[in-house]
């Protein structure tokens, strides 16, 4: 939180093929968005391991947007 | 572009033009006369300081003379070679023998005034012409007061005003007092559509363009006010029409239709007048006018014709025709780009992937006689088994990256981090002078693990890794991060929170970097053969360009005969008959020993991978089994059927391709026959399908012509939205308002009705000059359908490759990719990939056929290091892996009565379904392993994690 | 959907995500934290759409912890440490394993067969181990404790955490003395 605004620190599994190319896409574009989101890019969403999604939680994080 | 002039089988020889060709086809010799650069580009490292201590200043061409740049230059950071040079114009050793000061001045010693003009004479095959278009005639813009006025400028400058690195760095101003823009306006049509200055044509690409600047310029400034004013708005390219309504609800511009036909200057303003298409008399001020020049034939083009011996048409521009869109005159010369009619980047792109195939079709023979493959040097096993050192390299990409991201901050921050022994900014590291620094600096600092924070790794990172691989270090090494495409480009309006994203990215990268590990890279073989899906016009040319260039081809088709949609069309645009081209195509492909046909086939099942594809092919309700190495898609689209205007229930509605049939049979077929009235996007742009068709204006013209031509005094109406009859084929509608033809032109929101009454038909429509509806009785009513995708859904499903809102194949990248899909081996043509005309869709087969050849040609591919491998202690042969698979690449065998899961690489694609069920985390990821995802989940939370 | 570049990908990080969200639910934390989303290569507009609408509802729902309930951050961290544990066990990986088999055999991906058989098949081993991991992670802190006591705070009911100190004990993890539960080993 900074000045009592909360800033949501959200971390982001993408598909490479898919939601990682639509972001990409998405920049080419100029479109924009909230800054928020820290992208970790695997090849797949069948990657994300439930793990993975527990330890970012368990590390403090705001949210977890996977994308496929 | 740096593709290009990384292959060792290219050579470039910039300011170099054609003097003579002499010879046959296989066996030219050109003549080639090359002006001296004066700055060697081998030394060169584009450091600039040369341009720095020139004392001779010179207008930037490159700037649209917007700019000033001084004698020695360089066009742009990431132009090709990456190496500046000497314009002899005004250079003051050239001429007058003094000066040198950047002779002097040049660490490098790169600079030779000593080069002389060279005369090269080279022994080649085949001869492509790419000499782009021409410029709009100084004459013709300064109708519209260029020249005059200050604030009139051309597409091109504006183009250069909006870029980040142009002469204003992207600020928006008038040029006459730098002040802010506040109002402007695009004129559409300047130099295209214009008898008067001999450019009857339409130059395709303008209205496009426009829409794109005026949105760049409302993304610089969101308050300006821009108007375009179009006379139809020709968007027709794959996707244009979406993007388009998109820009211009997102942005608010406002479209006029209407011809501006002059612009005058009022208390330093520019004065525009117009009358509407419903008779109103306007006149607004603006703040800079655009004028959005059209593509002409280059300005050599004649002296280009004469030494290839080859024809023009009557516009200047190189003559091919529909059924061979890419072959000049001569034998062996062959056209791509502009210069065969003026078109967008996409079809450039598609046609130049299309003449490389013409040209491998003649020198097929001798493929692989004079190629050089690159060889990369042993890797340094043992600098990559140290302890992790790793090297920071953080990009500007010019203002992309720079312009929002504190650059500087974050290398700094990055130097911080454990393992970065070297951290540095680089202004663009895909320049070929960066990657030698990259390299070097890889080097000296002996780093075995490498972050480049710049663009998107789905772009970049092969030529990163070729990168590290030339230096001896195993392409898996470098992670990438992206902070173009997902930080900077998209947090323009906040440089502080991309700034701290940046950051997170590259801890995160770094902390990954610190766990990767070399993988191997392996190949496979490739079974020469090519599979090609539909038996249209398309997939007949891509099969016969295939087989042209040496191997062999399996075309399923799914009917009882070959042909597809140019069965049904009775005559080509430039006035061929398409049963002629039709029988010919089929009698090659049918003739050619190295293409197999089969009819009424369809392809039910594919596995396998590039190079080793396996297809299930039922023909006869009996699967066969068909290895091959490729595939092409060319299963084309179909006449869209039309629920509105009475189709099907009145049988004096017909599609034009009816029309054209009916014709076809003879002219009995128009007695009694006075009125026809044409009705345009039936079923395109927004009723039955979003897009636009693409060809139906120029084929409804195509018809109108020749049914004036049959009955001189038939009159025909043509109720359209926007003609798009792009290209030469304006001409054609040129000459049906010459002829007779009535245009009325409808909104979207007021459609004609078709309406029956005491067994009559009229057509009601509302004319916008007369503010009224109009009833105009038909004979025949003639609805141009437009085109909508085949049944795309369950061969898209088989090849596991998506397809477009619209239904169509979607390529992997519109304008760089424009006949490939995303997955390895399988190219795209024809009406698979969008509407298009025949010259479009058989330029495009022969692209697609030139990509099929490449995996073809090499006879091996490289197999993706990705792989996922199974650690046989820790595996318990449960078996999860092998069912979840969804490539099946994952086997069970036995090891002393036990079961173990293995990987079979070559399958494997790499989505590591395998490792992330793995009952005892057995399996391992290459390249995200878990170890290393952890890593970057822990390096997301920084110091809130515990 | 249906468009994933490895076919079926995208639906094996269904049956996760659903699992995945009936872990947050159970262990206090706000499902909705966690979103499966789809936009294809060619949807950067969707991408945008769905990313900005995602980021506004976590700035509803609120810091992760604090928003959870007061006093709630620790505790929480607390199951997650012992989920992430958990989400590494043999026996609930291999629950998981086998029902993405399963339903994978079926071709049948509708969301409430996932549900149902998460709930089913996978869930209630997942929160056995969990709350295993959690006695040991509790025991090893505080030291001995009385079944109450670990149940307060694990949040496990009595009965439950009474069966499973009794498996742990069989395992020799924990051993009882009077009372009082002791952790062994660490």
């Amino acid at each position: 939180m900074t000045g009592g605004v909360f800033n949501p620190h959200i971390l982001g599994f993408f598909c490479h093929w898919c939601c990682y190319a639509a972001a990409d896409a998405a920049g080419v574009s100029r479109y924009q968005y909230p800054p928020n989101v820290r992208v970790i890019r695997v090849m797949c969403t069948g990657r994300i391991d439930l793990r993975f999604i527990l330890e970012a939680f368990g590390c403090g994080a705001d949210g977890v947007f996977t994308g496929g | 572009m740096v593709e290009a002039g990384r292959s060792p089988n290219i050579e470039i020889l910039t300011s170099a033009r054609l003097e003579a060709l002499e010879g046959k086809p296989g066996r030219f010799t050109a003549s080639v006369h090359q002006e001296p650069r004066f700055i060697d580009d081998d030394k060169c490292t584009a450091c600039g300081t040369c341009t720095m201590y020139c004392p001779m200043p010179i207008v930037d061409l490159f700037n649209e003379r917007l700019n000033i740049t001084r004698v020695p230059h360089i066009d742009y950071a990431q132009a090709v070679p990456t190496s500046y040079y000497i314009d002899p114009r005004a250079c003051l050793r050239i001429n007058y023998e003094t000066c040198n000061l950047c002779a002097q001045t040049c660490t490098a010693q790169a600079i030779d005034f000593s080069q002389k003009p060279r005369e090269l004479s080279l022994d080649i095959g085949a001869v492509i012409l790419a000499p782009g278009f021409g410029r709009t005639d100084l004459s013709v813009l300064a109708k519209y007061g260029y020249g005059r006025f200050l604030n009139v400028v051309t597409s091109m400058e504006f183009e250069r005003l909006t870029c980040a690195s142009g002469p204003t760095e992207g600020r928006l101003v008038r040029l006459s007092d730098r002040k802010p823009l506040k109002k402007i306006a695009f004129l559409q049509c300047v130099g295209s559509r214009d008898e008067t200055c001999g450019n009857g044509y339409c130059s395709s690409v303008c209205c496009m363009y426009a829409i794109k600047e005026a949105s760049v310029a409302k993304e610089h400034d969101p308050d300006l006010e821009i108007a375009l004013f179009f006379m139809d708005v020709r968007t027709q390219g794959k996707g244009f029409d979406a993007a388009r309504e998109r820009a211009e609800e997102k942005y608010g511009l406002r479209v006029i239709r209407a011809r501006i036909p002059r612009v005058d200057q009022v208390d330093g303003r520019l004065a525009l007048t117009w009358t509407t298409d419903d008779g109103k008399s306007c006149s607004e001020l603006f703040d800079m006018v655009v004028l959005s020049e059209g593509l002409n034939a280059p300005k050599d083009a004649e002296a280009i014709a004469e030494i290839a011996g080859i024809e023009l048409n009557h516009y200047g521009f190189c003559r091919t025709l529909v059924d061979s869109p890419l072959a000049a005159s001569r034998k062996g010369v062959y056209v791509a780009g502009a210069f065969q009619g003026p078109k967008d980047i996409p079809e450039s792109v598609t046609q130049a992937s299309g003449v490389a195939a013409m040209a491998s079709e003649l020198l097929s023979e001798v493929r692989n006689t004079q190629t050089v493959s690159l060889s990369y040097p042993e890797e340094d096993k043992a600098i990559e088994s140290e302890g992790p050192r790793i090297g920071v390299f953080v990009c500007h990409c010019g203002s992309n990256i720079a312009g929002v991201v504190d650059v500087d901050a974050v290398r700094d921050y990055a130097g911080t981090l454990p393992d970065v022994v070297f951290s540095r900014d680089t202004l663009y590291s895909c320049s070929q002078d960066a990657l030698k620094g990259i390299a070097t600096k890889i080097k000296g600092n002996r780093l075995n693990r490498v972050v480049i924070a710049a663009c998107s790794p789905r772009t970049h990172e092969p030529l990163f890794q070729e990168t590290l691989r030339s230096i001896g270090l195993n392409a898996a090494l470098i992670e990438m991060v992206n902070i173009r495409d997902q930080c900077s480009w998209v947090h323009s309006q906040e440089p502080e929170a991309a700034t701290e994203k940046a950051k997170d990215l590259v801890r995160m990268a770094v902390a990954k970097a610190r766990l990767l590990e070399p993988l191997e890279k392996t190949t496979v073989d490739v079974s020469p053969t090519a599979l090609v899906i539909g038996g249209g016009a398309a997939g007949m040319t891509a099969a016969l360009c295939i087989a042209e260039q040496g191997f062999e081809c399996v075309l399923v088709e799914r009917s009882d005969q070959l042909g597809g949609n140019l069965r049904r069309l009775v005559w080509t645009m430039d006035g061929q008959e398409a049963s002629k081209v039709l029988d010919d195509l089929i009698k090659r492909v049918d003739g050619h020993p190295m293409v197999r046909v089969m009819l009424e086939a369809q392809v039910k099942d594919v596995s396998g991978y590039v190079g080793n594809f396996t297809s299930s092919i039922v023909k006869g309700g009996q699967p066969v089994a068909v290895d091959h190495g490729v595939i092409v898609i060319a299963t084309g689209g179909r006449e869209n059927r039309p629920k509105s205007y009475k189709y099907g229930r009145n049988k004096r509605v017909l599609t034009q391709l009816e029309l054209e049939e009916s014709l076809a049979k003879g002219k009995g077929f128009l007695k009694n026959i006075k009125n026809i009235v044409m009705i345009q996007c039936v079923g395109s742009r927004g009723e039955d399908m979003s897009h636009c068709s693409r060809l139906c204006c120029a084929q409804a013209i195509k018809n109108a012509l020749k049914l004036k031509g049959i009955k001189p005094n038939i009159r025909i109406y043509c109720l359209y939205r926007d003609m798009r009859t792009y290209g030469f084929s304006e001409d054609l509608f040129k000459e049906a308002r010459k002829k007779g033809v009535i245009f009325i032109r409808y909104e979207p929101d007021r459609r004609p009705e078709v309406i029956e009454r005491d067994g009559r038909i009229k057509v009601r429509v509302f004319d916008r000059l007369l503010e009224d509806e109009i009833d105009i009785f038909a004979c025949l009513v003639v609805l141009s359908v437009g085109i909508a995708p085949g049944d795309n859904d369950a061969l898209a499903r088989v090849l596991k490759t998506p397809l477009t809102p619209e239904g169509f194949f979607l390529e992997a990248h519109v304008k760089l990719r424009p006949v490939e899909l995303a997955s390895e081996g399988i190219y795209l043509c024809g009406l698979a990939h969008g509407p298009k005309p025949l010259d479009e869709s058989i330029a495009q087969a022969k692209a697609a056929a030139a990509k099929a050849a490449i995996p073809l040609a090499k006879g091996q591919a490289e197999v993706a290091s990705t792989v996922s491998r199974v650690d046989k202690a820790a595996c318990i042969g449960c078996g999860v892996c092998e069912s979840l698979c969804p490539f099946n690449a994952i086997r069970l065998f036995r090891v002393n009565k036990r079961r173990k899961a293995e990987t079979i690489t070559a399958s494997c694609k790499g989505c590591g379904i395998c490792a992330s069920h793995c009952p005892t985390l057995a399996i391992s990821m290459g390249g995200f392993t878990d170890e290393a995802i952890m890593a970057q989940i822990h390096a997301f939370a920084g110091e809130k994690c515990v | 959907m249906g468009e994933c570049h490895y076919q079926s990908g995208n639906y094996e990080a269904m049956i996760i995500a659903e699992i995945c969200r009936q872990v947050l639910k159970d262990v206090g934390v706000n499902p909705e934290r966690m979103v499966l989303e789809w936009a294809s290569a060619a949807e950067a507009p969707r991408f945008v759409e769905l990313i900005t609408r995602y980021v506004s509802a976590v700035k509803a729902i609120g810091p992760l912890g604090s928003a959870e309930g007061e006093d709630k951050e620790a505790i929480i961290r607390m199951h997650l440490k012992a989920g992430v544990k958990a989400a590494s066990a043999r026996k609930v990986r291999t629950a998981l394993g086998k029902l993405a088999k399963d339903i994978k055999k079926s071709g049948d991906y509708n969301p409430q067969i996932i549900s149902d058989g998460v709930t089913k098949k996978v869930f209630p081993a997942f929160r056995e181990e969990r709350l295993a991991q959690e006695i040991q992670i509790c025991l090893a802190e505080t030291g001995p404790c009385k079944s109450a006591d670990i149940s307060e705070k694990t949040g496990g009911d009595i009965k439950e955490i009474g069966k499973i100190l009794e498996t742990l004990s069989r395992k020799e993890l924990v051993k009882k003395q009077g009372s009082n539960w002791y952790g062994i080993g660490n």
